[in-house]
């Protein structure tokens, strides 16, 4: 928690020092941005950019936004759906800080995601007004999100560091390709879920600071520059191509989390409003962590 | 009709660094502080027969990456070349600044949460979509000088015409007169051109 107050409160101490100081962009650097454009010796972000925007970014946007709930369309069509029955004894999974800790991450997520999706479709949406207002909702909606980020790294550190399950797990997939309610071999997080924790928080903090960068513009970090080797041009060149591609993986990985708590594991969403797991969903879904339950008594 | 391309041409070896476009530029479209649409920088300072100095603005290049990369679409090519935008449909996003190779795209803070507004750069004194020479156009995007037929304040005054401005044809005349006068030596084709107007 307080580190991620005290990154919030150097981003902004960082903006500061970009209004005081001398312009990273339209100073004298300019000249060096000039004739590196696109040089044989230069980076060549400024023409990767020009063309990956240009020409793939939104399709890419389009196709995952398609692509994905489509495949999943045909998963509930033809596997449907894992339901449990919901009378059963339950068992008190999450904290009430672990819960709201997630909502604000999740409340955070349902802005930052259409909104981006508004940004990259902008000419569909005429531009203006509009799109400016998400462009800032999107901006905004990240300070909730940055705050938590950490405290949910932290909180859930344990149990999703890869195990020997998890091999087990990704070789049937989860057994989400079957109709069978078999034990699949799982502790608290499975395979899927471990991979999304990776993607919601490294990726997370990568759009972070991409968008940092992106929303500030015009800022100085000496340590930044000598690590990157870049000008800031060309610092903000790679924010961007990056925010954009790893947009793609959290985007991807967001919808498949949405789909399997809310709809490919019926009522799964309840565990994370009210804390309680059903014991069924426990033990077919997450056997490793039933079984050392069990040991300990707790059913 | 036929269009002629329009181009600027800054002479580096005319130069003297007076700052007199970029000042001319500010004041004649009342430009926020913080903002210069044109703006003289000097590179090698110090270093005999190597110092130069230039003015730099955006170029209105040809298939002007500014336009490929912008999400609302907002910018639109006239028939004589020149780049402008939309800052209604804007949303100050900066692509645009990170596809352009002269750093031309600014953007003055706005709003309460200090974003980034609507972008701002050199219009060669073209206006924008608005009505000609209304209140609203020039409130927004400056003077509409080329519509009176004048030419871009910046040119108009600059004291050694080391800034030209013009139709492709009459830009490229004078410097290859300015370059066989001085000799023959040099670049074939004025700095920047082959990034803005790939050598066409
Ligand atoms: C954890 C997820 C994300 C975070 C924390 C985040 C954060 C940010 C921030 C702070 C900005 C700068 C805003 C500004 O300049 O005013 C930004 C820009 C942007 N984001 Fe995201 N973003 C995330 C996900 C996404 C996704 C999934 C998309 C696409 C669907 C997206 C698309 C964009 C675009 C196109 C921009 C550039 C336009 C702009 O600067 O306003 N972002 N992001
Ligand atoms: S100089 Fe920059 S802003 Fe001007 S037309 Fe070229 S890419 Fe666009
Ligand atoms: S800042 Fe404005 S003009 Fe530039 S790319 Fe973004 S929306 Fe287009």
């Amino acid at each position: 928690m307080k580190k991620s107050i005290i990154l919030f409160i150097a981003l902004l101490g960082l903006a500061s020092v970009a209004y005081a100081a001398d312009s990273q962009i339209w100073g004298e650097m300019r000249i060096q941005n000039i004739l590196g454009y696109g040089q044989e010796e230069s980076w060549k972000l400024g023409p990767l950019f020009t063309m990956l925007q240009h020409k793939y970014f939104a399709w890419i946007f389009l196709g995952v936004l398609i692509g994905v709930p489509a495949a999943f369309f045909i998963h509930y069509k033809i596997i449907g759906p894992k339901v449990f029955p919901h009378s059963e004894k339950k068992y008190y999974a999450f904290s009430l800080y672990n819960r709201i800790i997630h909502q604000v991450a999740a409340v955070s997520f349902l802005v930052i995601i259409p909104t981006g999706f508004i940004i990259v479709f902008g000419d569909f949406f005429g531009g203006g007004t509009f799109v400016r207002m998400a462009k800032n909702l999107h901006g905004i909606f990240t300070i909730p999100f940055t705050i938590v980020v950490i405290p949910m790294a932290l909180m859930w550190l344990k149990e999703a560091l890869f195990n020997m399950d998890d091999v087990k797990w990704f070789m049937i997939l989860g057994g989400y390709l079957s109709k069978e309610k078999k034990p699949i071999l799982a502790g608290k997080f499975n395979a899927g879920q471990k991979m999304w924790y990776w993607v919601a928080i490294l990726g997370g903090i990568t759009m972070i600071l991409s968008g940092a960068m992106m929303y500030f513009l015009d800022f100085k970090m000496e340590m930044l520059h000598n690590l990157a080797g870049m000008s800031q041009i060309d610092l903000l060149r790679a924010a961007a191509i990056l925010h954009n591609v790893m947009g793609f993986i959290v985007l991807a990985l967001f919808i498949t989390h949405v789909y399997m708590s809310m709809f490919a594991i019926k009522g799964a969403v309840h565990s994370i409003i009210t804390g309680y797991i059903e014991e069924e969903e426990l033990k077919i879904l997450h056997s490793t962590w039933y079984k050392k339950l069990k040991d300990q008594g707790k059913f | 009709m036929d269009y002629a391309r329009m181009k600027f041409y800054c002479d580096e070896s005319r130069c003297i660094e007076c700052d007199g476009c970029s000042v001319a530029c500010a004041e004649a479209h009342e430009l926020p502080v913080g903002i210069s649409r044109r703006k003289v920088v000097t590179i090698n300072e110090g270093i005999p027969g190597k110092e130069m100095s230039t003015s730099i603005a955006c170029m209105h290049c040809t298939d002007a990456p500014c336009e490929q990369v912008c999400p609302v679409d907002c910018f639109y090519i006239r028939e004589d070349g020149i780049v402008l935008h939309d800052k209604e449909k804007c949303i100050g996003c900066g692509y645009c600044l990170y596809a352009c190779p002269f750093g031309a795209p600014q953007f003055p803070r706005d709003g309460a949460f200090g974003a980034k507004g609507a972008m701002d750069k050199c219009t060669m004194c073209a206006g924008g979509p608005l009505e000609t020479n209304s209140e609203k156009e020039r409130h927004l995007y400056g003077q509409n000088r080329i519509a009176e037929g004048k030419v871009p304040v910046c040119a108009a005054m600059c004291s050694t015409k080391a800034l030209l401005v013009g139709d492709a044809e009459s830009v490229s005349n004078v410097y290859r007169a300015r370059v066989m006068a001085r000799g023959g030596k040099g670049s074939n084709s004025p700095y920047g051109w082959d990034k803005a107007y790939k050598n066409q």
